[in-house]
């Protein structure tokens, strides 16, 4: 088992991994940027290194300052967190070839699956059900228009090097598949130094259903069943859920036992989640592969009582799963709402600054994890979460009673916080009917 | 004692301390020397490098009086003003600081060394590569605030250099 390990990462996150490593008994190193510096939970790590400015990229994005903290930190193993270098395989092979463990799956597995035209090809291989689309990359506009209509439009062009719902677009006929082509090939040659394209057929106001897995360098895979995740705004998630409302359980069992197929396939170890999108007919197509541990994770930390970043680290330790499928029980539901420091009356733009009053909620089955608390300046250059409120609860309309509680509860001043929008969702029928889709946010508040 | 006690507070009482302080901050002031009877107290501030200083003149003994005017720096102008800017040169990467190019090897810059602003100063090795790392100033070192092999982080403090020496 590891001594010490440094964590990669700011903000709740960061204080996450802390928490585990000292449930542990493992030293941590937290990193900070100037702009982190007197971040709270800076103090509960054994040491914290300055590694650069505010800009991501002079800090948690520089790999050279990184590895050089992990080494006169004389750590172990690296944690990425999500988001930053989570995924990146080149920080993945820096780290092994100085010798440091990285808690994630092997630079292979995040290359292959990393590629998301590679990983529909690894998808299919492992027999499971793929959006039909294009057979690889899009290469010149005649091609894309043939496909389109053997396809069927409405299609979605997306960049092979994307994710996270980014470098996607939507063509509902040849025009503006063919105008598409060309900005969503700029788009990812800029965003992603790669602007090659595959095609999809477009799934009309589906579900987002995910699986989370878990796999050991033995070769062991189990899933922790599944999230729903299909409040989202901007291709970024509101509000996850765990079970997913309204799934049939042959559904369930089907998508679980997929995603270990395709995690098993793709080598892969260590946490992951294999995202799905379910349509009206309840047919699921996989998606992608989140090659990390995720924003969402205490869902399912929630209704299957594993704490997923300590697994993490055990795996990453070389220990063998601890649990076999049929140990991992789901009970009760568990919800959650991504707390934002931004302004929904302002089309969410960011609102950094002081907080000047958080009165958190609590309870029974109520769990915060942030890293923010009153007088904490929210800094302008990250990601603007600064909570993630959850609730347990035994059967769904409880849980929306208690997240509505919680809600209630939750006072914060100083910033705009996405908890006026939380509020009206929770009171929203269709929400609490467990029948909404991805395209529900920005039906329900269109914003001028 | 008591008598003075009943006079009202006196140069030891904290408020009358915080006020002094901030009268000094209010007013820049580097130094103050106060004796009432037995009791004196003197307060200084930051750096004290020689120079012109106000003070309160008390008749008894030798007052701490600025000895070699002749000599104060001229940078110095207002009396009030600290004596002394100095740049200190930071990390600009975490690391390992090494003062010399090599084990036994003379180190780059003592206290004393002139510096240009291409002068290297010392090396910060990160990963594996040495990273020489210049003064990007003009002056004299005052101070090496680090010691050879040190790990540093960014943004570390690892020289003082005063522009006017």
């Amino acid at each position: 088992m590891f001594q010490r390990i440094l964590v990669a990462n700011r903000g709740e996150i960061a204080l996450r991994v802390i928490r585990a490593c000292r449930d542990l008994g493992i030293e941590v190193v937290a990193v900070f940027s100037e702009a982190d510096r007197d971040a709270p939970y800076l103090q509960l790590a054994n040491d914290a290194i300055c590694i650069g400015p505010a800009p991501a990229s002079e800090s948690y994005l520089n790999i050279p300052r990184l590895i050089s903290a992990a080494e006169i930190t004389d750590v172990q193993a690296i944690h990425p967190g999500y988001g930053f270098l989570a995924e990146n395989p080149h920080f993945a092979e820096v780290c092994r070839l100085c010798n440091i463990e990285f808690i994630g799956p092997s630079e292979q597995a995040m290359r292959l699956l990393g590629n998301k035209n590679e990983a529909r090809k690894l998808a299919q291989k492992a027999g499971v059900p793929v959006v039909p689309g294009s057979e690889g990359l899009v290469r010149d506009e005649a091609e894309a228009v043939r496909l389109a209509r053997s396809i069927g439009f409405p299609v979605l062009i997306k960049a092979a090097a994307g994710g996270g719902g980014r470098g996607m677009r939507v063509a509902r006929n040849d025009i503006s598949l063919q105008s598409g082509l060309k900005a969503a090939s700029q788009e990812a040659e800029k965003a992603f130094k790669d602007g090659s394209v595959y095609l999809e057929k477009y799934i009309e106001q589906p579900r987002h259903v995910e699986v989370q897995i878990l796999g050991d360098q033995q070769g062991n895979t189990i899933h922790l069943w599944e999230r729903d995740c299909s409040l989202q705004r901007r291709h970024q998630k509101l509000v996850e859920e765990s079970p997913a409302p309204n799934l049939p359980p042959e559904l369930r069992q089907e998508m679980c036992e997929a995603a270990v197929r395709l995690a098993k396939t793709a080598g892969y170890y260590n946490a992951g989640t294999c995202e799905f999108l379910v349509d009206k007919d309840n047919k699921y197509y996989f998606i992608e592969v989140n090659a990390r541990i995720q924003v969402e994770h205490p869902v399912t930390e929630l209704v299957t009582g594993i704490d997923l970043v300590r697994e993490q680290i055990r795996l990453a330790a070389g220990e063998p799963l601890r649990f076999k499928q049929q140990d991992v029980v789901p009970r009760g539901v568990a919800m959650e709402c991504r707390i934002n420091a931004e302004d929904p009356a302002k089309d969410f733009r960011p609102s950094p600054g002081v907080i000047t009053r958080w009165q958190a909620p609590g309870g029974p089955g109520v769990r915060l994890d942030s890293h923010v608390s009153a007088g904490y300046r929210v800094p302008p250059h990250y990601d603007s979460l600064v909570a993630k409120l959850l609730v347990y609860q035994p059967t769904r309309s409880e849980a929306l009673a208690c997240m509505r509680r919680a809600l209630a509860e939750f006072v914060v001043e100083g910033i705009h916080t996405t908890i006026p929008l939380h509020r009206e969702i929770f009171n929203d029928s269709s929400f609490r009917d467990g029948r909404v889709d991805t395209t529900f946010i920005e039906r329900t508040w269109q914003k001028g | 004692m008591a008598d003075e006690a009943s006079r009202g507070p006196g140069p030891f009482d904290v408020k009358t301390i915080r006020q002094l302080v901030a009268l000094m901050n209010q007013h820049d002031l580097n130094e103050i020397d106060l004796r009432e009877g037995e009791q004196r107290i003197r307060l200084r501030r930051g750096l004290f490098q020689g120079g012109p200083i106000p003070f309160a003149q008390t008749s008894a003994s030798a007052p701490a009086a600025p000895t070699s005017t002749a000599s104060a720096p001229p940078a110095i102008s207002a009396t009030a003003k600290p004596s002394k800017t100095l740049l200190p040169i930071k990390s600009p990467t975490p690391g390992t600081f090494y003062s010399s190019s090599k084990p036994g090897a003379e180190p780059y810059v003592k206290v004393g060394s002139k510096v240009t602003p291409s002068t290297v100063v010392c090396m910060i090795e990160a990963m594996k590569i040495f990273n020489e790392i210049t003064a990007d100033c003009t002056g004299v070192i005052t101070e090496v605030s680090v010691e050879n092999q040190q790990a540093v982080e960014y943004g570390q403090i690892l020289f003082q250099v005063d522009p006017n020496g």
